[in-house]
């Protein structure tokens, strides 16, 4: 596992047979604790300033793929800190060879953390946290990677 | 499985300490390892962190723990876990739902070896107060922790302070109750006396004393030894480490001190916690003998 939370390993599109329906990549969780999936935030993702959509994204996580909508009440499965979550994404014909900046934003709530740290404000997946907890890691990354 | 007899203060490690190393550079076996050339028996664990796959390990991955326990002279001793009441976006769990996941812990905690469980509430305010019903939730639990022989205990960290509200309602909880399966985890830190000049300390807190600890004793069954600064001649500069671990000895407090290193720094590139560990084991070891 690399110390980066959007991992180099794993990027790559996504074939269906002939056809490249979309692409991939890895993040872990900059987290001292494993989470369980209803605790996500998944945010928006930018590639090369393109946007897509929380929605258009789905997490694999122990093998098994989720909808946002389904992360948010599943309160059974943990993600653990050692295993990088897949996050695949929709995308007809994939991403170009080449260099593409990956700029994506999630988090995650705690239960222990007063309710000023974890109002829909400060967990806002998109934006960074008014105090910078390496313990808790940044909402937003960012990382510029080759498609082969 | 392993057993350190020795009576009294003991010497041990959370593994919260390794975070930011742990799944790089350290597997749970170098963490075990570390805590050998220490000499440490007692280890605490985070549950969500440190068991693969959990909630639920495999039973390969459960014989292994026993087996690298068993190789390393480790005493399961303490089980970090949470109560996640805000797990859910809309809504608190019920105390029921609540049970459920505690309930789920200390069947794992128990399988796992362990006899404490650091039982971190949820909470409800700024002054970080647990939810109002875990008197209920921690009442359904009690049966289970006491035929498993487990004693669930949240810890006492600043800005809390040991003469304080918070503590004394737990203490009357125990009182109520009469139960020896819920009690207190002493986390150093309330004992910090000096502050580097212009380091941040937070308004509320206050230190304790050593002494705070003697009406406490019979309720704690585990410490977070906090440290903050080790010097070259292994003594903590910002509280008198030896008053504190004495006060526990001279007053029959038989338990784990489970070194927990919070300080950011160890999420600097190139620090190794380690050595950070066995400076605080070097400093706990010459007060306590082993």
């Amino acid at each position: 596992m690399e110390r980066e939370v959007i991992q180099s390993v794993g990027f790559r599109n996504i074939k269906n047979g002939d056809e490249v329906t979309g692409f991939q990549f890895k993040v872990r969780l900059p987290y001292y604790r494993g989470v369980f999936l209803s605790q996500l935030r998944p945010g928006t993702l930018f590639v090369d300033g393109e946007r897509i959509e929380k929605d258009d994204i789905t997490w694999v996580i122990r093998g098994e793929e989720f909808t946002n909508e389904q992360m948010r009440e599943n309160y059974q499965i943990n993600w653990d800190i050692t295993t990088p979550a897949t996050l695949k994404v929709k995308k007809q014909g994939g991403l170009a060879q080449g260099w593409h900046t990956l700029k994506y934003g999630f988090s995650f709530s705690s239960s222990y953390m007063p309710p000023m740290m974890q109002s829909d404000d400060a967990l806002d997946p998109d934006k960074e946290f008014f105090i910078f907890m390496p313990e808790f890691g940044h909402h937003v990354n960012e990382r510029t990677m080759l498609i082969v | 499985m392993y057993k350190y007899d020795r009576k009294g203060p003991k010497r041990g490690v959370s593994l919260y300490s390794y975070s930011a190393e742990y799944g790089f550079t350290k597997s749970l076996e170098e963490c075990f390892e570390d805590m050998y050339d220490m000499g440490a028996h007692g280890l605490e664990i985070l549950a969500n962190s440190h068991i693969e796959n959990y909630p639920y390990p495999t039973d390969e991955w459960v014989d292994k723990w026993f087996r690298l326990c068993d190789k390393y002279e480790i005493v399961p001793v303490e089980y970090g876990n949470w109560i996640d009441s805000h797990v859910l976006r809309d809504r608190d769990l019920t105390t029921e739902e609540a049970y459920k996941l505690l309930e789920r812990d200390i069947r794992l905690a128990h399988r796992l070896g362990f006899t404490v469980m650091r039982t971190k509430m949820p909470v409800i305010n700024e002054k970080l107060e647990p939810v109002l019903n875990w008197r209920e939730i921690i009442k359904m639990a009690l049966p289970l922790a006491e035929q498993l022989g487990i004693k669930m205990c949240p810890e006492i960290h600043i800005p809390t302070n040991l003469n304080g509200e918070m503590v004394k309602s737990y203490v009357d909880f125990i009182k109520e109750t009469g139960t020896k399966n819920f009690g207190l985890n002493i986390d150093f830190g309330v004992f910090r006396t000096e502050f580097a000049p212009g380091e941040w300390k937070d308004p509320a807190f206050t230190p304790n004393k050593p002494e705070d600890l003697i009406p406490l004793i019979p309720y704690i069954y585990c410490c977070h030894a906090k440290f903050f600064n080790v010097d070259d001649n292994f003594r903590e500069t910002t509280m008198d480490y030896a008053a504190i671990i004495n006060t526990l000895a001279d007053n029959g407090w038989d338990g784990y001190l489970l070194s927990e290193y919070e300080g950011a720094d160890k999420y600097d590139p190139g620090y190794e916690v380690g050595q950070t560990l066995r400076k605080h084991h070097i400093l706990m070891k010459n007060i306590i003998g082993d």
